[in-house]
């Protein structure tokens, strides 16, 4: 059997990449203000007078549709999974600002589509209906835009929380794919009827397709190229499974030199297991011990179908991976020495359990708290506590009561396991229910939010 | 894993985007008026010697010279996507009294029907314009592209 065993060598090769980065998040979200900016620029500057109230809502439509054209390239280039966003930013937080700005790239396009209709009819004096017909197929490349939106709104609807629930992972994401689709068909009238790119508009015309083709350059690059490069370079393959604890089950991954992955302790991958009932679904999973030259590790809770199934997977299966990505790393720390608390729920030790092993820290400044429902299922235990005995770090568990009661880890509980809690970076993952409450007795613990690093994933 | 709140930002992403909207459209002028006199009085020291189709027209006294001058210029002619376009303006004091397309994409039904529409439009644009500042007619952008140059052209013209 292969075992990851703690080591020196490989703590000495994941702490060296541990440069503290700061978050490009604002400097983003400024750019993406000021290319708003400029895009209303463009109506602005191509609109002498606005007369009349048709005339208002046709200008209200046009500067929506420009700014929706705008939002759906961001939209669009946030899922192109760039390395600088995926693990600076982290994968969670751009996830939940593409999720925000589809909901407002989407609304922006209804609002569009139902101003110029409207402001049509009111200058032609026909009933919306005859309007809408005649905007479709009055108009160059529009028949395409209305194929597109629709196209746009129903992957709209079916990611909207309640629909989402009800249907599979993997329907949903094939459904999501249509997106390229309904942005290449809405992309061709904005150019051919907008007034602000039809013929006068030389610059404005090339910087619109300047932008969807970079868009489309950096999509084909990060999802495609890059992954393809990656794969036929390390050559993933299952070694063997283990059984962690009951329904927890690690897969041990070979390939050639895997340390050029370029992987931290705490990062994920989108895994593909090229096994009958898993090639067509990838997912992310947390390695759960820092890479090794010859060997990966992931250990995963049976939550789903997916997980489930991967207890039976046969050594030599082929393995599709996509990453590294997530900002779960050393790297998030607010200074590069102090000391750290991490705080683990069920399936969330896996980075924890690669971090605990290589976060840069003196004797006596590392904590681990464990939650888990039982002691059995305490997966990876018996590794953390060596790596606790070697490091000189705290390693604590909570588990519920033989009457099933759950342990209390209060505000007050904490401090008196560290008095200087306040002082300390908190690594914080598990189930979205747990992540929350810890979230709230680490305020209350005097724990600074710019200390808690978390990432929740919520598929 | 700070407290989101949905609702809140729903709202108030709504409302910024719709008070941007507003306050937007609501700071444009009402009539193309800027330039407006420039052009015209280009127009008016120009006409009558440049054009050579000045006429001689009933005296009303608008004009310095006691006598009121029509002019007919007729811009250059600009192709489009769709068809080419041609303005013919008529001057009369300096002011353009008149602005009709000689040309405009014809030939199917979908340019048939946004011109019937757009033409007039931007002929009527031109006259309380008196200038080539005047909005495109949403819907023909091409039409009114073309339409902005050759009209350009024609002010140009007797300017020149």
């Amino acid at each position: 059997m292969t075992t990851i065993q703690p080591s020196r060598a490989s703590r000495r090769l994941a702490t060296g990449r541990a440069r503290r980065r700061r978050s490009p998040a604002a400097l983003l979200l400024l750019l993406a203000a000021a290319g708003a900016a400029a895009v209303v620029g463009l109506w602005w500057r191509d609109t002498p007078a606005v007369t009349g109230n048709a005339d208002r809502l046709v200008n209200a439509g046009r500067i929506t549709g420009l700014l929706a054209g705008y939002a759906i390239a961001l939209v669009v280039v946030q899922m192109a999974r760039i390395p600088a966003l995926e693990r600076r930013v982290g994968s969670d937080r751009v996830a939940r600002w593409h999720a925000m700005s589809g909901r407002y790239a989407l609304s922006l396009t209804v609002a569009h589509v139902v101003l110029i209709v409207t402001g049509n009819a009111m200058q032609t004096h026909a009933s919306l209906t005859a309007e809408a017909v005649s905007v479709v197929t009055g108009y160059p490349d529009m028949e395409k835009a209305a194929i597109g939106t629709a196209l746009l709104v129903v992957v709209g609807l079916i990611s909207a929380a309640p629909v989402r629930r009800r249907i599979p992972y993997e329907l949903w994401y094939y459904l999501h794919l249509t997106t390229y689709a309904g942005v290449y068909l809405a992309f061709w009238h904005q150019l051919s009827t907008g007034n602000d790119f039809a013929a006068g508009g030389r610059i404005a015309r090339w910087a619109w397709y300047a932008m969807y083709g970079g868009v489309w350059l950096l999509l084909v690059w990060y999802r495609f190229v890059v992954p393809v490069r990656m794969n036929f370079r390390h050559r993933l393959r299952v070694l063997e499974t283990v059984e962690e604890a009951p329904g927890v089950v690690s897969v041990l991954i070979s390939g050639h030199r895997l340390h050029r992955l370029g992987a931290q302790a705490g990062q994920f991958f989108r895994w593909r297991f090229m096994s009958r009932g898993l090639w067509w679904s990838a997912n992310p999973y947390s390695i759960s011990a820092p890479p090794r030259p010859d060997l990966l590790r992931i250990t995963v809770k049976a939550s789903g179908g997916h997980s489930a199934a991967l207890a039976r997977l046969r050594p030599g299966t082929r393995v599709w991976a996509e990453g590294p990505y997530g900002a779960l790393t050393a790297a998030r720390r607010r200074r590069r020495s102090g000391k750290v608390l991490m705080i683990a729920g069920g399936a969330g030790i896996t980075p924890l359990r690669a971090l605990f092993e290589t976060l840069p820290a003196a004797s006596g400044d590392l904590t681990l708290i464990y939650r888990a429902r039982r002691t059995e299922d305490l997966a990876l235990w018996d590794e953390l506590q060596a790596i606790a005995e070697e490091r000189g770090a705290r390693l604590r568990y909570a588990v519920n009561g033989p009457d099933g009661a759950r342990p209390q880890i209060t505000a007050r509980g904490l401090r008196k396991l560290l008095p200087d809690i306040a002082r300390h970076d908190v690594f914080l993952c598990g189930p979205p229910g747990l992540a929350e409450e810890m979230y709230a007795v680490l305020r209350e613990a005097g724990v600074p939010d710019r200390r808690i690093h978390h990432e929740s994933f919520e598929f | 894993m700070k407290r989101r709140h949905p609702v809140r930002r729903v709202v108030l992403s709504t409302a910024a985007t719709v008070s941007g909207i507003v306050v937007l459209i609501g700071l444009k002028p009402t009539a193309s008026t800027g330039g407006g006199a420039q052009a015209g009085g280009a127009a008016a020291t120009g006409a009558g010697q440049r054009s050579g189709a000045a006429a001689p027209a009933s005296a009303s006294g608008a004009s310095p010279k006691g006598v009121t001058v029509t002019v007919t210029v007729t811009g250059k002619t600009v192709q489009t996507k769709y068809g080419p376009v041609q303005v013919r303006l008529t001057f009369t004091g300096g002011r353009i009294t008149a602005a009709t397309a000689l040309q405009h994409p014809t030939g199917n039904k979908i340019s048939d029907k946004i011109n019937a529409h757009a033409v007039p439009a931007l002929d009527q644009e031109t006259l309380t314009a008196q200038s080539a500042t005047i909005a495109a007619v949403s819907g023909a952008s091409y039409t009114s592209a073309g339409y902005k140059q050759s009209l350009q052209s024609a002010i140009d013209e007797t300017r020149a």
